[in-house]
């Protein structure tokens, strides 16, 4: 039986002191290398979970599989002539749900698919004649069907995407996500910034001569596919010139912030990155002062964030101080919003695709034939893997959350993160020296909610969408369910009669009590809340608490 | 004296421009057939390029009308080592003005700029090859892009909105190449010809045509024979700051090189462009200054451990802007657009300049 837990009181233990890693260069000559190859990719690619290095060339695709037993098996795959090549970037995702990932191909002069056959041993080209001068690619389901879409960031024009009819076919439309005529698009990252359960679209943006166009946009979804651009509302709308915006939960309190990483200072000022907390209102905070981040003058078109160290914070990589001697530059997170700067010498790279290619759950970087592994340490740390069947396949747009002694972590699935590159589709948790997690939560773009409890440690935990469907609590091999989760009008909540309920209360994400009833416990009428995150809260007689998070939508 | 001369040839020629007809020419200018170019505003661009009649007779020998005149700026945009012809016509009793040395023609409303992209030794007939045309129209609402597509006859060329790619092979100095060539679409043109997100033209500035074109009847200063053609305001100033063609070795290779720079580079960088969010600022009335080149100026990105400078004096394979100028790869390449294929004089003349540099002044 799970335990009662209560989250609004859940406190952020300070897991631990900050770890930095260090890393060891391993070159693999098998690694095709050099224009005109694209080295973008670290991502399973054939549905083990295991990160592959993911290799591609106008008439090439070389994939070096990992092996459960460690190392590589390397293929090399010959397709047509791909009409455009991956200049600018490239994303994985497996559009016709077969179980192997198909790509996404950014040129500077229009878009190619290529599509994994049943077995992932061929690919078929799809190419589409509009003109794109893609930057960042996405795979990300945007009309929210179950089926992926494509999603490419336009330099000089409106962004594209390409819909998904549900058999892999994709249909290219313009317009409506971000739709400056001078375009300005640089580094499209899909999140859930307002913890409504579907995928906003922040667009990290640059352009010179004082365009409009270097104005970052933030594009809120209403969950019907509608996209308002409310970044001056949300505080987003920074003017510097940003390639690529890194988000992550910083201080683990349950929404997601930013750090928009400028890759130049055009007047030669200093302290040109941007630490934004998410407020959990919708509107975020400039709280670089004081962050480290003010001192951090490495610029960078690349900005990705991952928790290296595993100490349970969300840290970031992205640009290199060679110019000083040095190398890569992390920003490692001290858990109290606050980042402590580490050049490490032996990764001379600015960028790279991140995966874990050992399977030790220490993240590692990959640049051309070379592979930074990383040394790890002594803390612990959770590999969740999904399979998604009413939602995309590799889950992506997913919310991964994990409780425990330290409160909560949340991870967003994205395909398409920082500016260039594809990164594992993994959700990665450092645990620090916590030995337990309470449980592991997954909602899924379809809405569903599987919740995994006491899963391993230091391990890899599979989760496939709907075999472990939320149960605020089981009694008697009876569970509670809420349904249905999104809710518009009425939130249900089954077998309530197994408890002595007193009252039920619903909270938003703040805390602040928005309704209360003592009676008619198996039904609330949720219809006047606003749209958002809440939760639901059973009181019993015995003492006990119960909470259980659902999503309001209208 | 010399700039006394000058500004007495002009203000002759402007008194010989008074003179109302052709039929009263001293000899000076040869007589043609009267001009039948037609633009009209209200339906330009037309669906074929033969309907605005610039040319006379066989349309691909490119012979002007009368009023349409041949244009070369100092120094041109490499794109894949295409041919370029280039003319501008106005409506009669129209004239531009000048504004400044470094910046375009104010020219007027029914402008129309005529840029013809051939290849010659095209293989495998060794022939001459139009691929397109492009006009840049001055409707009052502003300037507009039409593309023209030759077709393989070269009998007309085609009005196209769209990108497409045109496979050529060619004999360049006896050297085979082999590209995809690109027809931009609009969107494309509009990456380098813009103000403020506005269409413009790039290359019709005072600095670009004050030198000697070789005209039917002689050659002559280009700016003079605007002037006299009556599409430019006389009353020039007496010394325009101006660029030279960069294959003349004659001048020294830093002029050599801020003409290439300006005509290659400065649509984006420099002050005001779209790319003046980096360093450099390369437009030829920045760059007295190398500092707006590149010298000794960290680069934002990172391209290599060993890439310290965006030119860094006397290396060229430790300098961003070598590394840039002499790739393909998209990615890292410049510039951007406008080509697939490396400019091997441009890397050699930058290299020079590079060597030339012993120190970061």
């Amino acid at each position: 039986m799970k335990k009662p837990y209560f989250l609004l009181l859940a406190i952020g233990f300070p897991l631990l002191s900050t770890a930095q890693v260090t890393f060891t260069a391993t070159t693999y000559n098998q690694i095709p290398s050099g224009w005109p190859s694209y080295n973008l990719a670290t991502v399973d690619m054939n549905g083990d979970y295991l990160d592959d290095i993911v290799v591609v060339s106008a008439t090439e695709i070389t994939i070096l599989y990992q092996q459960a037993a460690g190392g590589f098996t390397s293929t090399t795959i010959t397709t047509s002539m791909a009409d455009y090549t991956p200049d600018w970037s490239m994303a994985v995702g497996d559009i016709d749900k077969n179980g192997f990932n198909d790509l996404l191909y950014g040129s500077g002069g229009g878009v190619t698919f290529m599509k994994a056959n049943a077995t992932g041993t061929a690919y078929t080209e799809v190419s589409f004649n509009e003109y794109v001068f893609s930057q960042r690619t996405n795979f990300v389901d945007i009309n929210n069907d179950g089926h992926l879409d494509a999603y490419v960031c336009h330099d000089v024009a409106p962004n594209v995407y390409y819909l998904n009819d549900g058999n892999g076919n994709l249909t290219f439309h313009q317009g409506g996500i971000g739709d400056h005529p001078e375009g300005g698009n640089y580094g499209s990252i899909w999140v859930d910034y307002d913890n409504d359960g579907d995928q906003d679209c922040f667009i990290a943006k640059c352009r010179g001569g004082g365009s409009t166009a270097s104005i970052d946009e933030l594009h809120q979804n209403d969950g019907n596919g509608n996209f308002t651009n409310v970044a001056v509302a949300a505080n987003m709308a920074n003017a510097d010139q940003s390639w690529s915006g890194a988000w992550n939960d910083y201080d683990n309190d349950g929404d997601m912030d930013a750090m928009v990483g400028a890759s130049s200072a055009p007047n030669g000022e200093t302290g040109v990155h941007s630490l934004m907390r998410n407020n959990g209102d919708g509107t975020f905070t400039n709280i670089t002062a004081g962050s480290g981040w003010e001192n951090n003058n490495t610029l960078s078109i690349e900005h990705v964030s991952y928790d290296f160290d595993n100490n349970g914070f969300a840290d970031m990589f992205g640009g290199s101080d060679y110019l000083a001697g040095g190398g890569g530059k992390f920003m490692y997170n001290n858990g109290d919003m606050t980042f402590t700067p580490f050049v490490d010498a032996g990764v001379n790279i600015s960028d790279a695709s991140i995966g874990d290619l050992n399977n030790d759950g220490f993240l590692d970087l990959r640049h051309g034939q070379t592979v930074y592994y990383n040394n790890g340490n002594n803390n612990n740390w959770v590999k969740i893997q999904l399979k998604g069947i009413a939602s995309n396949f590799n889950g992506i747009g997913a919310r991964v959350e994990i409780y425990g002694d330290w409160g909560k972590q949340i991870r967003d699935v994205r395909s398409g993160d920082g500016f260039a590159h594809m990164n594992t589709l993994n959700v990665h948790f450092g645990l620090g020296t916590a030995t337990e997690i309470d449980s592991v939560r997954v909602l899924w773009p379809s809405g569903h909610v599987d919740v995994v409890d006491s899963p391993a440690i230091n391990d890899a935990v599979t989760i496939v969408e709907g075999t472990d469907p939320l149960s605020l609590v089981e009694i008697g091999n009876q569970k509670l369910d809420v349904f249905p989760n999104p809710a518009t009008a009425e939130l249900s909540i089954s077998n309530i009669g197994l408890l002595n309920v007193t009252e039920v209360e619903v909270y938003n994400m703040h805390g602040e009590k928005m309704q209360a009833q003592s009676g008619n416990f198996g039904t609330i009428n949720v219809s006047s809340l606003a749209e958002g995150a809440y939760i639901l809260l059973i009181r019993t007689t015995e003492g006990n608490t119960y909470a259980e998070s659902f999503v309001k939508k209208n | 004296m010399k700039n006394i001369l000058y500004l007495l040839g002009i203000l002759l020629l402007a008194l010989v421009l008074t003179v109302p007809s052709c039929q009263k020419d001293d000899g000076n200018i040869t007589p043609v057939s009267p001009s039948a170019v037609t633009v009209d505003l209200a339906v330009a661009p037309y669906p074929v390029l033969s309907d605005y009649k610039f040319f006379r007779g066989v349309m691909k020998y490119q012979v002007p009308a009368s009023d349409v005149i041949p244009l070369s700026p100092a120094t041109p945009l490499f794109t894949d080592y295409a041919l370029k012809k280039r003319f501008i016509w106005m409506p009669a009793g129209e004239k531009a003005t000048y504004v400044a040395d470094n910046k375009i023609l104010d020219m007027p409303v029914g402008t129309v700029l005529i840029k013809t992209f051939y290849y010659k030794n095209v293989l495998p007939g060794g022939g001459t090859k139009i691929i397109e045309t492009r006009l840049l129209i001055h409707k009052a609402s502003g300037w507009i892009f039409a593309n023209y597509k030759w077709n393989d006859e070269q009998t007309e060329a085609y009005l196209t909105t769209q990108a497409s790619t045109v496979p050529i092979t060619w004999l360049q100095d006896g050297e085979q190449k082999s590209i995809n060539y690109r027809i931009p679409s609009e969107t494309e043109c509009l990456i380098c010809h813009k103000h403020q997100g506005q269409p413009i033209p790039i290359g019709v500035k005072p600095q670009n045509l004050n030198n000697n074109y070789r005209y039917p009847e002689g050659s002559r200063n280009q700016l003079i024979r605007l002037i006299q053609q009556g599409y430019l305001e006389p009353g020039l100033p007496s010394n325009i700051v101006s660029t030279i063609n960069y294959k003349d070795h004659s001048k020294s290779v830093d002029l050599r090189l801020r003409s290439y720079l300006d005509a290659n580079c400065a649509h984006c960088h420099a002050e005001g462009g779209h790319c003046d969010y980096r360093p450099m600022r390369l437009a030829f009335s920045e760059t007295v200054d190398p500092v707006n080149i590149g010298l000794c100026v960290d680069p934002d990105e990172f391209v290599g451990a060993q890439y310290t400078s965006i030119i860094t004096p006397s290396q060229p394979d430790r300098s961003v802007m070598r590394l840039r100028l002499g790739t393909n790869q998209p990615n890292l390449r410049m510039p951007l657009i406008g080509r697939t294929i490396v400019h091997e004089e441009a890397v050699e003349l930058l290299e020079e300049w590079i060597y030339s540099k012993k120190d970061c002044h």
